[in-house]
């Protein structure tokens, strides 16, 4: 009797002392002890985050997640990269597989909701439309009521069947809306603007032109899980940090991006910010 | 269960994409359902007449879509048959069309997939009608076609109920998979809706309760189908 009412102390102890530590769950003192930063990022999505000739994953993304586990952690191999895709990132991090979302972001208010944001670090263009050289149409409201592939989980998906009445054909990956294109399933397809613009440079894609331009352009940043506040505001410190060594613009370069006049003002903000 | 939150079922695109999604899902239910039945049916006629290179077949067709995934037979009609010439030419945009669309594309392959259980459920309950039966029914000087209809198919057809039932509501759910081919039935608006309010379990949790409902409703008519065909010694009820 006098053993189990020990035990049962016990347990209760350790479940008021744990409980507090799991309700502020503190991501910058696990990745210290582990030793390691788990970012998901993209693998199939040129110039942020693909897989390069030696089969490794590189790109304007992986560069500034390297950087930002160099800050955090002395070293930027002490990283863990996960590939994600649209569909899954968030859950990913919910779940706590990963602890930093670093995959092509867009911040958008729904998405404020369930996640933080750290600071934006690119100012992308969002949706554009890509079809065969012949497509007639300039505008987003020409394709109300047309089969347009797509990929789920883009978070233009709503609006596109919202206000432009789009009938989005959406696949899960984009080898096969790319395909359903190519074989007439659609009139056209709806991404990324500097996807599709990359798409089209390949060979069996000559026949193909950007027929719609992008309606708006969208700041990406990283994502958190809500309320890591510590760990939210150390990645932000470690990404303006690069950010003011000019090292985001080196990428531009280095990854063949048009050199935006968002990341040199972010550049000379943040050296302002550090003197 | 604290913080299940349901307020996006008031978005009026998200109960629009729902609705259509259980009328697609429905749809393609009933649809690959009857002709699975019929495609069943005539194979099974087919192989009491004991013709050899029918009876090879069929056996081949039973093969061929029982033991390959739904998956990949849709995949192959949505993809393949395009790159293989079966297209038309659309009138408006002048550009070759797929013959088959997406929903087409499902409801062949799921057809094909429901019609090859069937045939081996329909082929199960034949087999269970008992030899002296049907020499009794021969003795009696029943035609082929007599004997088909008039002994072995109401007895056969109590027998392999139960069995229909497994592949009817095995079929319904099987629907689910031509989210894939972007059908955009139930799991494929569920797929647009969590992507878009990060509700996963939410989302997940209506979805499981509609399937189980339409799914409990089919296995509950066709029990009310077996009590009505009842029979002594064949099936419920005895």
């Amino acid at each position: 009797m006098k053993k189990h009412r020990t035990l049962l102390r016990t347990v209760a102890a350790s479940i008021l002392v744990l409980a507090p530590m799991l309700a502020h769950a503190d991501t910058l003192s696990d990745i210290k002890s582990r030793g390691v930063l788990t970012v998901g990022v993209k693998n199939d999505y040129p110039p942020y985050g693909f897989m390069n000739a030696q089969g490794k994953t590189d790109g304007f993304e992986i560069q500034l997640a390297r950087a930002i586990a160099d800050q955090l952690l002395g070293s930027p191999d002490k990283i863990k990269l996960v590939p994600v895709n649209a569909s899954n990132r968030i859950q990913f991090l919910q779940a706590g597989q990963i602890d930093l979302i670093m995959a092509t972001l867009g911040v958008t208010p729904e998405r404020a909701k369930e996640i933080d944001f750290t600071v934006p670090y690119v100012s992308a263009a969002g949706a554009s439309v890509i079809a065969r050289k012949e497509a007639k149409f300039t505008q987003w409201e020409q394709l109300s009521g047309q089969n347009v592939c797509g990929i789920q989980g883009s978070y233009y998906n709503k609006l596109l069947t919202e206000k432009y009445k789009i009938n989005l054909v959406n696949f899960t990956a984009l080898p096969e809306a790319y395909r359903a294109l190519q074989d007439n399933r659609c009139v056209a397809m709806a991404f990324d603007d500097m996807t599709l613009r990359n798409k089209l440079e390949q060979p069996d894609w000559k026949g193909y032109k950007i027929a719609i331009q992008p309606y708006e352009f969208l700041p990406m940043a990283g994502g958190v899980r809500k309320g890591d506040e510590t760990f939210l505001k150390a990645v932000n410190a470690a990404i303006v940090k690069t950010e003011g060594e000019n090292k985001l613009i080196a990428w531009e370069k280095q990854f063949d991006m048009p050199a935006s006049d968002y990341i040199a003002k972010r550049a000379e903000a943040a050296r302002a910010a550090a003197k | 269960m604290a913080g299940l939150d349901y307020t996006w079922l008031l978005d009026p695109v998200y109960q629009q994409w729902l609705l259509k999604g259980v009328g697609i899902t429905l749809e393609l239910a009933v649809i690959s359902s009857l002709f699975a039945i019929v495609i069943g049916l005539v194979a099974t006629l087919a192989l009491t007449l004991r013709i050899a290179w029918l009876d090879a077949l069929i056996e081949l067709f039973v093969e061929l879509f029982r033991n390959t995934p739904p998956l990949l037979q849709m995949l192959f009609f949505y993809f393949t048959l395009t790159q293989l010439g079966f297209t038309v030419e659309d009138p408006v945009t002048g550009l070759q069309k797929p013959l088959f669309s997406a929903f087409a594309s499902a409801c062949v392959s799921l057809s094909l997939f429901g019609g090859a259980l069937c045939v081996e459920a329909f082929r199960s309950g034949m087999e269970a009608v008992p030899k002296a039966t049907l020499e009794a029914a021969r003795a009696l000087g029943y035609t082929r076609l007599g004997l088909f209809r008039h002994v072995q198919v109401p007895i056969a057809s109590r027998v392999c109920l139960p069995a229909l039932t497994n592949v009817l509501t095995n079929l319904f759910k099987t629907t689910s998979q031509s989210s894939v081919i972007t059908v955009p039935e139930l799991m494929y608006a569920a797929g647009q809706i969590y992507n878009d309010t990060f509700r996963t379990l939410e989302v997940m949790l209506l979805v499981l309760v509609i399937y189980v409902v339409l799914v409990s409703l089919l296995a509950w008519g066709l029990s009310c189908l077996e009590r009505l065909f009842a029979y002594p010694g064949y099936g419920n009820g005895g």
